[in-house]
């Protein structure tokens, strides 16, 4: 595992320096730049404001000196928000993003875990109809008509949450609903086959002819076995959830790392733009190794490969 | 993997799941604030030299004071709906004087304006603050705003000959990264250098108690730049600047006491100071923090009406009222937030829901359901949206086909059908609402006379007429314009137009580059004076982006700079714009509508052509009430 572990790091880097060089060179391949404005700038003054970020040194000279910055794990100033570094930035917005992300998988899994056991258990009930209904038109209506509907119902015609904003534990709920819906979908569905695979398995059948009643079986005995499909969902899942929120964090007015990703984009904040693919790339890539060891736990039958 | 792990494994993502609602759990409630608004976008920066946009002056006018402000009229509009705003009154200074040539400006501070840090606000902080704004290494974007003072271009660009005097930086400051404190700096008589003015000497003199002797003797210093491409033998420097003292127009004469020396008579240049780039900033705090550490909240010193509490990225910015503020008797609002919420939407929503007291901006479809109420306040605007025509470009270089262009649309039918604010349809570049100017305007809207100027031109019936480009920054309210505008040239003249539409960077490039034929502007005015939009077309200027050139014009604006007569000024502007309409590099599509939402309980707040606002003026009943 440690082979495993040490290998999966490896990778990690690679990949991570291909990301950051080939974003490097496209995000100066893009016209524009993060000094142009519709109120132009004298040449003289605008040669001032790059000498002030280094961008007035060959391009080769600035990739090597951000790459040796970002080593040392600073991503240097940010040059939209002159006022803090791409750190910080990343600071105040991570934990925004991570705990909208948390409430969103946490709505994803208790929901789509519980309807699926359900409508597995109770197959072709109404309960089961309905679940699986619901389901489907989470899975297809994207999260932001459904933010759309979700604020004229909860806002506007039964106003019991705020309409956007960060601050109270209230203006989380909506948005991370919102995000979570079609995950919770997913994971509904995955859970309903894989435990109606395993409920027709034989030792479901011994366990229920030793006399268990069908909630041990169910809970202690098949819930295991059909989960395997979600937990290798899951890292997916985790990158829907941290691409979804790009859009949900500027309907609901959250700061959030989305929020930043989009602005440093449009604005050409190369140094923010960068700090962001980077966090993202680590993002999916730490979730991936956990969703395979945890794999390797939850099914005996896998071995993590060294 | 042992079967033991395996048994623990469930609990333990339990564990740590709970954990992780938790923390997601703990981050605290914020106290309300008694005033929000939504400022449309995160601020840049609260550093009132680096800082460029409208979001950032509202901050800024907040937390800092100049040493003359900008204060909107309360009175009833003219016939145009226009409020003029006032002219610029006392902030910091409590009074100044104009010499009779127009070019010195004098300003007494008053003895009661204080830092946040307990201390006086004294020229001395001014005199500091503009330095520092005009030093290169600052890279000020506003810092042309005291171009008008004598030397300050020089000494922004680093512009210096042999014999002058000069500043030279050595390198020795503890962090080289920060802009200020700055290293030991060298005065003295510049005898030579090379032409990159990377490698010179200089005769430096000795300083004794701030003051120099420039005839007494000195000693031969050689120096060489740290980032010269061929540096050479001597002391290693940052920078080589005309020395400020002797060749900057900014004195103290007393603690209290700023003069100012202008190149020209400049009438507008107490709008320029009320502006928020020549605010001051405390150099105590710049130095010992740096930049940009200095703003920080905690670290920041100000001497406006608000303090800065916290700031929060692209949440909001949240400011207490200064009980040490000079005149904090008229402030009434004790804690602020201003919210960074770039969706229209959102931020239309959360002022119904009353979480937003004042809303800079409303989604454009649904503007007429909102016109008619109450707390819905607008008003004309110091902005013009235009089309740039690129004159090279052939048909375009015909001045003919250029009038027949702007007489085949109908820009009423662009107000009253697309904008639907109320927007005024223009035949001018210059809005109107400036005291004393009168506009010159282009022809209007006029089909026949459009299809006529073509068929001088040799285009009979469009004919001949190549395809011609309308090129807009991505975005819906643009693409309605110009797709009613193409159908006007459609059908009024019979040429084919196609739409290309860009994401905004790569839109300014191309602009930048006079890469179109036709593209999408606009213009807010940097002062009230119609000099910020007639001297942007002067032939090569940075912002003129048409390759329309006409000396005459050129003539006139430079004219116009050193005119005595305010009146006889304003007539030479007229002629510039006479120019402009006839020869019509651009035309001119309508003049932008301030938009704002004020809810009921907000008192003080006055619809005005720069759509200011200052916050430590408006007043609230409190909420619920």
């Amino acid at each position: 595992m440690a082979r495993f572990l040490v290998k999966r790091l490896g990778w990690m880097l690679l990949t991570i320096w291909v990301v950051y060089t080939v974003s490097f060179f496209l995000m100066r391949a893009v016209p524009g730049g993060p000094f142009s404005s519709e109120k132009k700038i004298p040449p003289a003054i605008k040669r001032n404001i790059e000498a002030r970020y280094k961008m007035d040194r060959p391009i080769h000279e600035q990739y090597f000196s951000h790459l040796w910055s970002t080593i040392c794990l600073d991503l240097g100033p940010s040059y939209k928000l002159e006022d803090y570094t791409v750190n910080e930035v990343i600071a105040q917005g991570f934990p925004v993003s991570a705990s909208l992300g948390i409430f969103a998988m946490f709505f994803a899994l208790t929901v789509g875990l519980t309807s699926g056991v359900i409508s597995a258990v109770h197959r072709n009930s109404p309960y089961d109809l309905s679940f699986m209904l619901m389901a489907t038109i989470g899975i297809a209506v994207p999260n932001f008509v459904l933010a759309s509907i979700a604020v004229v119902l909860f806002v506007f015609v039964w106003p019991i949450f705020p309409a956007a904003g960060w601050g109270q534990l209230s203006q989380i709920i909506l948005p991370a609903i919102c995000l979570g819906a079609p995950f919770a979908g997913y994971i509904a569905r995955l859970t309903r086959t894989g435990m109606l695979e395993v409920l027709g398995m034989d030792y479901i059948r011994t366990a229920y002819a030793k006399g268990l009643g069908t909630r041990q079986v169910v809970v202690r005995h098949a819930l295991r076995g059909a989960l395997l499909p979600v937990v290798s969902y899951l890292g997916p899942a985790t990158a829907g959830i941290l691409s979804g929120s790009l859009v949900l964090e500027r309907i609901f007015a959250l700061p959030g790392m989305g929020s930043h990703f989009i602005e440093a984009a449009t604005q050409r904040d190369y140094t923010l733009a960068m700090g962001m693919v980077l966090i993202y790339t680590v993002l999916l890539f730490v979730m991936n190794t956990l969703v395979d060891l945890s794999y390797s736990i939850i099914d005996p039958r896998v071995e993590v490969e060294g | 993997m042992s079967h033991k792990i395996r048994t623990i494994f469930p609990c333990l993502v339990l564990v740590v799941g709970a954990m992780a609602m938790v923390w997601a759990v703990s981050f605290g409630t914020l106290p309300r604030a008694d005033f929000a608004f939504n400022n449309g976008d995160e601020i840049k920066t609260v550093d009132p030299a680096k800082a460029t946009g409208v979001p950032e002056g509202r901050v800024i006018n907040a937390l800092f004071e100049g040493l003359l402000r900008q204060h909107p009229l309360e009175r009833a509009p003219d016939e145009h709906g226009i409020v003029p705003l006032a002219p610029a009154t006392r902030g910091v200074a409590e009074s100044y004087s104009i010499s009779d040539d127009g070019r010195i400006y004098t300003f007494h501070l008053r003895s009661t304006a204080r830092w946040s840090n307990g201390e006086p606000v004294t020229a001395e902080d001014f005199a500091w603050s503009w330095r520092r704004m005009l030093h290169p290494e600052t890279g000020s974007q506003y810092a042309y705003q005291l171009y008008y003072v004598v030397g300050a271009e020089a000494y922004n660009m680093s512009q210096v000959k042999v014999g002058d005097q000069v500043e030279v930086e050595l390198e020795d400051r503890e962090n080289p990264q920060q802009l200020f404190p700055r290293g030991t700096i060298l005065r003295g008589i510049l005898t030579g250098m090379d032409d990159a003015a990377e490698n010179f000497s200089v005769e430096v003199k000795e300083e004794k108690a701030g003051q120099i002797d420039w005839q007494g003797d000195g000693q031969l210093r050689h120096f060489t730049k740290v980032t010269a491409e061929k540096p050479g033998e001597g002391e290693r420097c940052y920078h080589l600047l005309p020395d400020f003292d002797s060749h900057v127009g900014i004195r103290v004469t007393a603690g209290d006491t700023l003069v100012v020396t202008l190149n020209n008579r400049t009438p507008y240049f107490t709008d320029l100071v009320a502006f928020y780039p020549l605010y001051p900033v405390n150099r105590k705090c710049v130095e010992q923090h740096g930049s940009p550490n200095w703003t920080k909240p905690g670290n920041i010193v100000s001497n406006g009406p608000f303090l800065l509490e916290f700031r929060r990225i692209r949440d909001r910015v949240r400011m207490i009222r200064n009980p040490d503020y000079w005149n904090a008797g008229i402030v009434d609002l004790q804690v602020v937030d201003a919210l960074a919420i770039k969706s229209q939407t959102t931020s239309l929503n959360m002022y119904i829901n009353g979480q937003l007291d004042w809303t800079t901006t409303v989604p454009n479809p649904i503007i007429p359901d909102l016109r008619d109420r109450p707390d819905f306040k607008t008003a004309p605007m110091l902005t013009t949206y235009f089309y740039r025509l690129n004159v090279e470009r052939p048909p375009l270089d015909n001045v003919l086909v250029r009038q027949a262009l702007n007489m085949a649309i109908d820009k009423k039918k662009i107000v009253e059908k697309v904008t639907k604010a109320g927007q005024l349809p223009a035949r001018s570049f210059v809005p109107p609402g400036l005291p004393g100017f009168k506009s010159a305007l282009c022809g209007e809207f006029n089909p026949e006379r459009a299809r006529q100027l073509l068929a001088e031109a040799g285009f009979e019936n469009g004919r001949g007429l190549p395809r011609i480009e309308i090129l807009y920054n991505t975005s819906e309210g643009h693409r309605d314009i110009a797709q009613v505008i193409q159908q006007d040239w459609k059908k009024n003249l019979r040429i084919n137009v196609i739409l290309r539409n860009l994401e905004w960077g790569t839109f300014l490039d191309t602009l930048n580059e006079t890469d179109y034929a036709v593209a999408r502007s606009g213009w807010i005015g940097d002062y009230a004076d119609a000099n910020t939009f007639l001297d942007m077309f002067v032939t090569g200027g940075t912002n003129n982006e048409t390759n329309w050139g006409n000396s005459e014009y050129d003539q006139l604006i430079k004219k116009a700079g050193k005119e005595k007569d305010s009146e006889r000024r304003l007539e030479i502007l007229h002629q510039a714009e006479r120019i402009l309409m006839d020869e019509m590099p651009i035309i001119p599509i309508y003049f932008y509508r301030s938009i704002n939402m004020v809810q009921d309980r907000v008192e003080g707040f006055s619809a005005n052509i720069q759509d200011i606002h200052p916050l430590h003026l408006l007043r609230v009943r409190p909420h619920g009430e």
